[in-house]
């Protein structure tokens, strides 16, 4: 679909969406962003930007836009371990604000988006800010408005457009491949287990390409369900996923492979079939709303498919 | 620790009544849980209920049995030793320190075995302990909520320091997944650290007399000719000990400690001898309760014991405290 009538049929329903709004008495061009929390006029091609999420932040590292501030995150991938780095002011952490570093740098725009958003309010006094959070509930049509407004705001409409619709065309490809199989996500942390179902944070693998829950009762809730290995065994999924928030975090506790290793899930039809599917930590936990990570999460669960 | 009712005496009926009744409790158990197990499937040996029995539940069950009677007994021993009935692992910082030794142990040998972690927890926790009884023997003031209210503050500091330090590693919540206890993870193979906190548990039983001489205070145990001091610091390593193994393999179990101690002191008097073995049994019990209320409420989900265990806990205690306080010499 083209980019532009989404974006239309978006803006007739007052929802997200990105416009330029050539206003002729400034000289700076400006851009009306609906985000997750109002719309916000920003400048278009901002010198001076301040992110909060690794997600944007990664996203912007792919099209190439410089950024000035980022938050101070450990153990970020090799692709992203530059932004540690001192040429890049530190602005606080992942879910708060260092506000006078923030204010000294005299940002042009200011991006959060999830563990940040409730600096908003604050942040928004700085500079015009905007929040990219994506919707669990609509994942890949609020990630497509999300990433469309960046395209906008920085000028990479093209690049964009040409990426999401590859991103389009590979979950068509992965949604042909889901059958009957059924998958269940679990994510494991300090020896404990969780179950997460559709329109969780992880709900992708069900909402967008279409695996069939092994448990359709799992409630949408940001830290999943506890569970037992007997519940997995009960579940008898035909794959199981697994995020391992250790080492998502750079924590060498027990491994998800230790946890999981025990007779009872041994027994799941995923096991025998060698079809459980560790997914990348980073891409699903820490940075799930990245352009490169959706590629990678939509890969992996079409590859869990064959 | 002087007491102002005639203590009931624990006749063998009891003992048997209270064992039965866990019995009941353990065998019920042991039908509770997601995967199917019936008495029908476990009797005509239907392979699926017994592999299931053997590998989840009968492990589960014995995780829950060992911490429940090794905590308490640990808070009963603690009570005594200090001379304060609301002195248990949980209110002198024991808990707190055994919980900083697992967080250190992972931050420096993450990937070693697990008897590493142990010893680090029992470590820490036997220090943080003997920190405990030095502040407490320079108080002037020996009241009986001021002692645990020193033993709470200490724990707290204790407690700050162990959040500070996993904030700065980014491990707020891990620390938070494993400090809570737990038993959704017991499988075979995953709890027999317990059996050392059982064992250790046996060899308090083997002390009793010598820890209700040792409650009686300093002087008059001397007196007796209990060496006094060597007395104390066997029951502080024991409670150490017990409180680091059941939080490295499960977690913290808040209040059973403190509870379960005092209502069966309440019912039997202060001697060790029989409170010992039915503070066991109540411990056993009461956890038991929790862990099984936890496994129906979300049914298929559940409920970390932890959780179970600090709403009903902290009700008795409320109860305790308002309508026992008087009796407990508490005004």
């Amino acid at each position: 679909m083209p980019a532009l009538l989404v974006l239309a049929a978006c803006g007739g329903q007052g929802a997200d969406s990105a416009e330029t709004a050539a206003d002729g008495r400034q000289a700076a061009e400006k851009v009306t962003v609906a985000h997750a929390q109002g719309n916000t006029d920003v400048p278009k091609n901002p010198q001076k930007v301040v992110v909060f999420d690794v997600g944007v932040l990664a996203t912007l590292d792919e099209l190439g836009v410089k950024v000035a501030g980022v938050p101070a995150v450990e153990n970020l991938p090799d692709h992203l371990a530059k932004y540690a780095g001192d040429e890049y002011t530190k602005v606080g952490s992942l879910f708060e604000p260092d506000y006078e570093k923030v204010n000294a740098l005299e940002p042009d725009l200011i991006i959060v988006a999830a563990r940040s958003a409730a600096a908003y309010g604050e942040l928004a006094k700085i500079a015009p800010t905007v929040d990219l959070s994506v919707d669990f509930s609509d994942f890949l049509g609020s990630f497509r408005r999300r990433i469309e407004a960046l395209g906008t705001i920085f000028g990479k409409e093209a690049e964009v457009k040409q990426r999401l619709d590859a991103i389009d065309a590979a979950v068509q490809e992965a949604k042909a491949k889901a059958d009957d199989r059924t998958g269940l996500i679990v994510l494991t942390t300090g020896g404990k287990m969780s179950a997460y179902g559709p329109g969780s944070r992880f709900g992708l693998i069900h909402d967008v390409i279409g695996v069939k829950a092994a448990d359709p009762n799992i409630k949408a809730d940001t830290h999943g369900e506890a569970i037992t290995a007997e519940f997995i065994a009960k579940a008898d999924p035909d794959i199981l996923y697994v995020i391992d928030r250790d080492s998502a975090i750079g924590e060498n506790g027990e491994a998800a492979q230790k946890v999981l290793d025990n007779a009872l899930v041994n027994g799941t039809k995923a096991a025998k079939n060698d079809k459980i599917v560790y997914l990348e930590p980073f891409t699903w936990y820490v940075a799930p709303n990245a352009l490169s990570s959706v590629e990678n999460m939509v890969k992996a669960v079409g590859d869990s498919l064959s | 620790m002087t007491r102002r009712r005639s203590a009931g005496r624990l006749r063998a009926w009891h003992l048997a009544a209270g064992v039965a009744l866990l019995t009941a409790l353990a065998a019920a158990s042991l039908l509770v849980g997601v995967g199917d197990v019936t008495p029908a499937g476990l009797l005509g040996g239907r392979d699926e209920d017994l592999h299931l029995l053997v590998e989840s539940r009968l492990p589960r069950l014995l995780a829950v049995l060992l911490a429940g009677t090794a905590m308490s007994v640990a808070g009963l021993v603690m009570m005594h030793i200090t001379g304060n009935r609301f002195v248990s692992p949980s209110t002198a910082g024991t808990t707190e320190s055994a919980t900083l030794g697992v967080l250190v142990a992972t931050l420096f040998a993450g990937g070693e075995a697990v008897i590493v972690k142990m010893a680090l927890a029992v470590a820490c926790a036997l220090l943080g302990t003997f920190v405990f009884m030095t502040i407490l023997r320079r108080l002037t003031f020996r009241d009986m909520i001021l002692v645990p209210l020193v033993g709470i503050m200490f724990g707290g500091v204790i407690g700050a320091a162990t959040t500070f330090v996993a904030y700065r590693y980014d491990l707020l919540q891990t620390l938070g997944a494993w400090t809570s206890g737990d038993f959704s993870a017991v499988l075979r193979g995953r709890y027999e650290l317990l059996w050392l906190a059982g064992g250790v548990t046996l060899l308090g039983y083997l002390y009793a007399d010598r820890f209700t001489v040792a409650g009686m205070g300093r002087s008059f145990a001397i007196n007796l000719g209990v060496r006094y001091d060597r007395v104390v610091n066997a029951g502080l390593v024991l409670a150490s000990v017990i409180t680091a193994v059941v939080v490295v393999t499960v977690g913290e179990i808040p209040f059973v400690s403190l509870i379960v101690p005092n209502l069966v002191t309440l019912a039997l008097g202060d001697n060790l001898r029989y409170a010992l073995p039915a503070t066991a049994l109540a411990g056993a019990f009461f956890v038991l309760l929790c862990d099984v209320a936890g496994r129906l409420i979300r049914f298929p989900y559940e409920i970390p014991v932890s959780t179970v265990l600090g709403v009903v806990g902290s009700a008795i205690f409320l109860v305790l405290l308002l309508r026992g306080g008087r009796r407990m010499g508490v005004r």
